[in-house]
C-alpha cells in the first residue's frame, strides 16, 4: 500500500449536551485505500453515522465539532477545510448516500433536476449537458425509461427506486469515494439485495473505494474487504471480513456475529437459541469512567478491565483488537 | 399520463364546494333575520322610520313573506342570484351598488397590506431562521409577540398619533385629498400617500404572524433530511438555502394566506373604521350606527365570497409549488 | 462461540451503570418549568393584577364610570381623577377599572364556550370518523370562511348588544381553531394501545370520548384555551370599538372608539385603555407561550 484515499486519524467528535461537553467519538484512526470496501459495523448510537457526516465536514455545528484529529483526503486533511473547500470536496470527491430514502430527496424537484445540480455545483457544464448527464445516471442505476422518470418526483416513486436515484445522486460526478450509511435498512428485504447488487456493479464500474455502515453482518460478509467494529464511540476491533466472520476476537464482535440465526434443514440439529448480547449500548455520558466501556455487558469481564479501558493492539497480520483478553490474562 | 384532468376535475370539485358554501351562508342569512327579534321586513329594509305602511306592503310581497317559510327561502336565494341584496334605505339604493363602489379601495388595502406582510415577513422568518439567537430573531419574537397582543385599531390609532400628528408625515384618513383636477400620476401618488398608514396598521399584524410562521417552517425544514442530502451534494450555502429550503417552507405560508383572508377582511373593517378609508369596512361601520342590516348582511355575503375566491386562488398556487398535490 | 469463553471467570458483580434520576413526575417537571420562565411568571403576575383590580376595584374606587364628573377632556394628574376625564367629562380610571371587569367576563366567558363547542365537535369528528367527521368538518369550514367579525357584527346588531349576545357571538365565531386541535388529537390518540384496551373491556363510546382521550388530549388544549381567553378579548375590544357594545356597561374597547374622534384633544382617552387591552393580552400570550414551552420542551428552540 503506497498513500491511503483516506487517512482518518485520532479522530475525536464532541457533542454540547446539558451536562457539559461529551465525546461520541475517540481515537478512532483507519486507512481506506483505493478501490476498497470497507464496513464500519457497530449497534446504533455508536458514532458510526456521526463519523460518517465528519468525513463531509457536516457533523451539525453547533451543537458538535471535531474536537481532535485529522481526516486526510489524499494528504489534504477536511477537519481544517474551508467551507469553499468543503464544498468543492462534498458530492465530488467525496459523496454519500443515506439511510431513509422517503425524506432524504426534496420534495418539490423532479429527481432529474436533483441529480442534474450535482453535476452542475461541480463540474461546468450546461443545464442540457447536466440534464443527459442526470438521465445517463438513471440508467446506469437501473431505473427503466429515465427519459420519463427524470421528470418524475419523488413521491411518485417507490423506496427503492428513490434510495437508486440517491445513489445516482451520489455517483454522478464519480467520487473517489462513496459512503453508505444504512443505505437499505429502510427498504424491503428483496430490494435491499437489488441495491446491494447495484453497488457492487457499480463499484466495478466507477472504481470508487466504499465505506459501508451497516449493523448487518450478512451485508458485511457479502460487500466488504475489511471491518472495523466500532462500539461506544471507539474502534474495537479491525480486520479482513474473512477473519471477522470465522474468528472474532472482541466479545462483542463475538456477540455479533453469534446473533445471526442459522438456517438448518436438518431436522435432528438442536436448534440454537437465539444469541443476544445482554444489557443496551452506554449512553455517551457513562463513558467518563475509566473501564473499558463494553465490561458492563460482557460475561468474560474481570477486574481488569473495570480499572482501565483496553488499548487497541495487534491480535494478528492485518488485525488488532482492544480487549485485555487478548492482552493480558486474567491472574 | 394525462396531466391537466386530475387538476381539472379537482378544480370542478372545489367550485362546487365554493358555492355550496356561499348557499350555506344565504341560508344562515336567512334564518338569522328570521330568528332575531323584530319585524323581518325590518331586518331586510333597515330602519323603518322613514317606511310608509305601502312600501312595507309592498316589501313583503317582494320577499314573500306573505308566502310559508320554505318559499321564502326559495324568493331570498332567488333574488340574490340574480344580484339583489336587497335595498337600502338609508342610502336609498341597491346594496349590490352600494358595495360595488366601495370594493376598489378595500381590495387595494387588503392586497397591499397582506403582501407586504407575507413578503417582508418571509425574509424576516428566513433569515432569523438561519441565526436563532441573533438580535433579528429576537425581534421576530417581541414583534410576534406585540403584533398578537395589540388591538389593531389601537395601533392605527397610535400610528396616527405618531405619524400625522406628532411629525405630520402622512394624511390622518380618507383616501385622497385631491380635488380632482389633478392628473392620474397624481392622483395615484396621492392615493399612495394615504394608504400608507392604513396598509402599515394591517399589514404590522399580518408580519407579526407572517414572520414567526416563515421562521418556524423554515427552522422545520432546515432540520429535514433532504437539506442535508443538499451540503452533502456540495451546493453553495445560496443554494442550500433559497432552493431547496424556501420552496418547502413557503408551503404552509400560502395555505395560511387562504385560510386567513376571512380575518384580514375582519381586520380591514376596523383599519378602515379608524382611517376613514372608503371602502367596505367604513360601510359595515356606518351601517352598525344607521342599523341598515341590509347593507350589512350584503357585505357579509360579499366578503364570504372574497374569501372562497381566495381560498381558490391560494390552492391553485399551492399545486403549482407541490406538486405532491397534482397527482396524489 | 470459542472455548476461551467457558474458562473465564464469571463476570463480577458490576455497578449499575447509569445513575437513575430522582423520578419526577411530568405534571410537576412542566410546573418547574414553567416556574423557571421569567416571561410567563412575568405574564401571570401581571394578568393576577388586573383580574383582582377588575374584580375588588369597582368596589374600592366608586366613582361611576358612565356619569359626568369633571371637566371634560383633562389631562391625567390635573384633577383628582388620577387618569383625567374623556370627551363627556367622565372619569377614565373608573372606565378603566369597571371596563376592566366587562372585557374580562366576556373574554372568558367567550372562550369558555369557544372551547365548549370546538372541543366537541372535534371529539365527535376525530372519534367516530366517517360522515359525522365529514360533516363536521364541512361545518367547520364553513365558520373558517366566514369573515369572523362580520359575522359577529350581524348577530350582535340583530340581536340586540347584550354582555350575553355578545360573548355568544364571538363564541359561535372563534371555535374552528379548537375543532381542528381537538380532531387531530382524537385521531392520533384513538389509535393507542390504551385505548384498545379500554375498547376491548368494553367502554362504551361515552367513556372513551370523555374520559379516557379527552384527558390525553389535555395539554394542548389548554395552551389554546388559553390563547383563545387572549382572542375573545382582542374581539371584544372590537366589536365595542364599532359601537356593538353593551350601552349599560363600560368597556376599554368602547372607551377607545368613544374617544377616538377627539384624538387630537385628548391623547390619553384613546392610549391609556387601548394600553390596557395590549398589556392583558400580551400577559394571555406569555403565559400561553410558557405552558406551551413547558408542555413541549422540546420544541423550546423555536
Amino acid at each position: 500500500m503506497t498513500q491511503n484515499l483516506l487517512s482518518v486519524q485520532d479522530l475525536e467528535i464532541s457533542f454540547r449536551t446539558a451536562a457539559g461537553e461529551v465525546q461520541v467519538v475517540r481515537d478512532l484512526s483507519f486507512e481506506l485505500a483505493q478501490g476498497e470496501v470497507l464496513g464500519i459495523v457497530g449497534e446504533s448510537g455508536c458514532g458510526k453515522s456521526i463519523t460518517a457526516l465528519s468525513l463531509l465536514g457536516l457533523v451539525p455545528n453547533p451543537p458538535g465539532r471535531v474536537s481532535k484529529g485529522r481526516i486526510l483526503l489524499e494528504g489534504e486533511d477536511i477537519v481544517t477545510a474551508s467551507e469553499r473547500r468543503l464544498r468543492q470536496i462534498r458530492g465530488n470527491d467525496i459523496s454519500m448516500v443515506f439511510q431513509e430514502p422517503m425524506t432524504s430527496l426534496n420534495p418539490v424537484y423532479s429527481v432529474g433536476e436533483q441529480i442534474a445540480e450535482t453535476a452542475r455545483a461541480h463540474f461546468n457544464s450546461s443545464r442540457s449537458e447536466a440534464w443527459e448527464r442526470a438521465i445517463e445516471m438513471l440508467q446506469l442505476v437501473g431505473i427503466p425509461s429515465p427519459e420519463r422518470r427524470a421528470h418524475e418526483f419523488p413521491h411518485q416513486l417507490s423506496g427503492g427506486m428513490r434510495q437508486r436515484v440517491m445513489i445516482a445522486i451520489a455517483l454522478v460526478c464519480e467520487p473517489k469515494v462513496l459512503i453508505a450509511d444504512e443505505p437499505t435498512t429502510a427498504l424491503d428485504v428483496t430490494v435491499q439485495a437489488q441495491i446491494f447488487d447495484l453497488f457492487r456493479d457499480l463499484q466495478h464500474k466507477i472504481g470508487a473505494a466504499i465505506i459501508l455502515i451497516t449493523h448487518d453482518i450478512g451485508v458485511v460478509a457479502q460487500m466488504t474487504d475489511r471491518v472495523i467494529v466500532m462500539y461506544a464511540g471507539r474502534k474495537i476491533e479491525e480486520g479482513p471480513v474473512s477473519a471477522f466472520i470465522t474468528d472474532p476476537r472482541h466479545p462483542y464482535t463475538r456477540g455479533l456475529v453469534n446473533c445471526i440465526p442459522r438456517l438448518s434443514l436438518d431436522p435432528s440439529d438442536d436448534p440454537e437459541p437465539l444469541f443476544e448480547i445482554p444489557g443496551v449500548v452506554p449512553s455517551p455520558s457513562d463513558l467518563s469512567l475509566p473501564r473499558c466501556a463494553f465490561a458492563p455487558r460482557c460475561r468474560n469481564a474481570f477486574a481488569l478491565c473495570l480499572e482501565k479501558s483496553p488499548p487497541l493492539l495487534p491480535v494478528a497480520e492485518g488485525r488488532a483488537a482492544a480487549c485485555w483478553l487478548e492482552t493480558e490474562k486474567p491472574g | 399520463m394525462v396531466k391537466s384532468a386530475p387538476v381539472v376535475k379537482s378544480v370542478l370539485r372545489k367550485i362546487a364546494s365554493i358555492l355550496l358554501l356561499l348557499l350555506a351562508v344565504l341560508v344562515l342569512n336567512f334564518v338569522l333575520i328570521y330568528a332575531a327579534p323584530g319585524d323581518p321586513v325590518e331586518a331586510l329594509v333597515g330602519e323603518m322610520g322613514g317606511a310608509t305602511p305601502e312600501l312595507i306592503a309592498e316589501l313583503r310581497a317582494t320577499y314573500g313573506l306573505d308566502r310559508p317559510l320554505w318559499q321564502q327561502i326559495g324568493v331570498y336565494l332567488g333574488n340574490v342570484v340574480q344580484g339583489n341584496l336587497g335595498h337600502s334605505l338609508y342610502y336609498d339604493q341597491p346594496v349590490t351598488t352600494l358595495i360595488a363602489s366601495r370594493i376598489g379601495p378595500t381590495l387595494l388595502l387588503i392586497t397591499t397590506a397582506l403582501f407586504s406582510a407575507i413578503i417582508v415577513g418571509t425574509i424576516l422568518g428566513v433569515f432569523s431562521a438561519q441565526r436563532r439567537n441573533s438580535t433579528l430573531s429576537h425581534f421576530v419574537t417581541v414583534l410576534s409577540l406585540a403584533g398578537f397582543s395589540a388591538p389593531v385599531f389601537w395601533i392605527g390609532i397610535m400610528l396616527i398619533l405618531i405619524l400625522s400628528v406628532s411629525f405630520p408625515i402622512f394624511p390622518i384618513s380618507g383616501m385622497s385629498s385631491s380635488d380632482g383636477t389633478t392628473s392620474t400620476l397624481g392622483y395615484a401618488m396621492d392615493v399612495a400617500h394615504h394608504l400608507v398608514l392604513p396598509a402599515l396598521t394591517l399589514g404590522l399584524i399580518y408580519l407579526a404572524f407572517y414572520s414567526r410562521l416563515a421562521r418556524t417552517s423554515m427552522i422545520e425544514v432546515l432540520e429535514a433530511d433532504y437539506i442535508r442530502t443538499a451540503r452533502a451534494k456540495g451546493l453553495s450555502r445560496r443554494s442550500v438555502v433559497y432552493k431547496h429550503a424556501l420552496r418547502n417552507a413557503i408551503l404552509p405560508i400560502v395555505t395560511f394566506a387562504g385560510l386567513q383572508f376571512g380575518q384580514v377582511i375582519s381586520g380591514a373593517v376596523l383599519v378602515e373604521t379608524v382611517f376613514a378609508w372608503p371602502g367596505l369596512g367604513t360601510l359595515a361601520f356606518d351601517s352598525i350606527l344607521r342599523r341598515d342590516t341590509p347593507t350589512l348582511l350584503g357585505i357579509l355575503f360579499f366578503s364570504s365570497l372574497m374569501v372562497v375566491v381566495m381560498n381558490l386562488l391560494t390552492d391553485l398556487l399551492y399545486r403549482r409549488i407541490d406538486p405532491r398535490i397534482k397527482t396524489s | 462461540m470459542s472455548d476461551r469463553a467457558t474458562e473465564m471467570p464469571t463476570p463480577p458483580a458490576l455497578p449499575t451503570p447509569t445513575t437513575v434520576p430522582e423520578a419526577v413526575s411530568p405534571t410537576r417537571q412542566t410546573w418547574q418549568m414553567f416556574y423557571q420562565n421569567r416571561a410567563a411568571m412575568l405574564g401571570l403576575c401581571i394578568l393576577l393584577v388586573i383580574i383582582i383590580t377588575s374584580i375588588v376595584g369597582p368596589l374600592l374606587y366608586t366613582v361611576p364610570p358612565r356619569e359626568m364628573v369633571w371637566m371634560p377632556l383633562t389631562p391625567p394628574g390635573q384633577s383628582e381623577y388620577l387618569l383625567g376625564t374623556d370627551y363627556l367629562g367622565r372619569d377614565l380610571l373608573a372606565g378603566l377599572i369597571n371596563g376592566g371587569r366587562v372585557t374580562i367576563t366576556i373574554g372568558f366567558a367567550a372562550a369558555v364556550l369557544t372551547v365548549l363547542i370546538g372541543v366537541t365537535i372535534g371529539a365527535l369528528a376525530g372519534f367516530f370518523g366517517g360522515w359525522v367527521d365529514t360533516t363536521l368538518m364541512k361545518v367547520t369550514e364553513f365558520f373558517q370562511v366566514l369573515p369572523n367579525l362580520l359575522f359577529a357584527m350581524v348577530v350582535v346588531m340583530l340581536f340586540s348588544p347584550t354582555l350575553t349576545n355578545i360573548a355568544i357571538a364571538i363564541g359561535i365565531v372563534s371555535w374552528t381553531a379548537t375543532a381542528r386541535l381537538t380532531r387531530a388529537e382524537f385521531l392520533r390518540i384513538r389509535e393507542m394501545d390504551y385505548v384498545k384496551a379500554e375498547r376491548s373491556i368494553g367502554a362504551g363510546n361515552s367513556r372513551l370520548i370523555w374520559r379516557v382521550i379527552l384527558p390525553n388530549a389535555a395539554p394542548p388544549l389548554i395552551i389554546v384555551a388559553a390563547l383563545s381567553i387572549g382572542s375573545a378579548i382582542l374581539f371584544e375590544a372590537g366589536l365595542s370599538f364599532l359601537g356593538l357594545s353593551d350601552p349599560n356597561a363600560m368597556s376599554w374597547g368602547r372607551m377607545v372608539g368613544d374617544n377616538r374622534p377627539y384624538i387630537l384633544d385628548s391623547v390619553w382617552g384613546v392610549t391609556i385603555p387601548g394600553l390596557a387591552i395590549f398589556l392583558t393580552v400580551l400577559a394571555i400570550s406569555l403565559v400561553g407561550d410558557g405552558l406551551n414551552d413547558a408542555i413541549n420542551p422540546k420544541l423550546r428552540q423555536r
